[in-house]
């Protein structure tokens, strides 16, 4: 059995690719979120002011293949869960020396310990049935447990979040 | 770096159904595997008949990529690759 270990700054510094912008959306620049989980690693989302999803990584520092872990976490997270597809989740080992000189060298000093392992899931834009495009969107307000996941059109005057929806719902009730 | 290291350079193009087949097996075997994986990954096969993965592309964006490339190059290991050791 491994067991994984937290990430050192070194190694996240190392990892991080600022510049983006939101493609064939808003072009504004992407933001990088920390989303927090009962995982080990650390999960980042890469999305535009507006939420929708550029990708989500999972990171963790371990021999092991994250990827069945990643997807459950997905799972609990996106509506409908079917959303997280195995297809749309994709492997990366990161080593050391394409990291740049320091994370090389903490790596190497710690070699025996097996490199980074992250797991991308990065949900292409697609037709929906009744012929609109749909987009992969995130929701990060502090009132939801966790993050959001769903798809929405990109052009949608109302905001998708099927957990502020259900939040709002009792809310009127109450009113009457 | 076939270049630098004086090695011959080849290729599997995903997108040509005559090499996405050894493509796939090399990354199976010895790379960063998914049924949709990322690209590009890069290997090595050593005179002793090794194969060693050493990159996956950056699925962030692409300049992310090719600077891991640049970082992989002025790398203490690449510099420590000894002649001849590679076929």
């Amino acid at each position: 059995m491994t067991t994984a270990r937290p990430l050192p700054r070194v190694l996240r510094t190392a990892l991080a690719a600022p510049g983006a912008t939101c493609y064939r959306h808003c072009d504004r620049p992407i933001q990088v979120r920390r989303v927090p989980s009962r995982l080990p690693g650390i999960w980042q989302v890469r999305a535009c002011p507006s939420g929708v999803v550029s990708v989500t990584s999972y990171t963790e520092w371990t021999r092991r293949d994250p990827t069945a872990s990643v997807q459950r976490m997905l799972r609990t997270w996106s509506s409908p869960a079917s959303l997280v597809r195995r297809w749309d989740l994709r492997l990366a080992t990161r080593r050391g020396p394409e990291l740049g000189h320091a994370a090389e060298r903490f790596l190497t000093k710690h070699r025996a310990r097996g490199g980074l392992r992250v797991v991308y899931w990065r949900v292409y834009p697609f037709e929906a049935r009744d012929g609109t495009e749909r987009r992969l969107f995130v929701c990060l307000r502090r009132t939801h447990r966790s993050a959001v996941f769903f798809t929405a059109s990109p052009t949608a005057k109302t905001w998708g979040c099927p957990t502020c929806r259900r939040r709002a719902a009792p809310a009127r009730k109450s009113t009457r | 770096m076939a270049q630098r290291l004086s090695i011959p350079l080849r290729i599997l193009d995903i997108d040509r159904r005559t090499q996405v087949k050894a493509a796939d097996r090399i990354v199976r075997q010895h790379g960063d595997w998914s049924p949709d994986y990322l690209i590009p990954q890069v290997f090595l096969e050593w005179s002793d008949g090794r194969t060693e993965h050493i990159l996956t592309g950056f699925s962030e964006r692409v300049p992310r990529t090719a600077q891991a490339w640049q970082d992989l190059f002025a790398s203490d290991w690449f510099r420590a690759i000894p002649k001849g050791a590679l076929r």
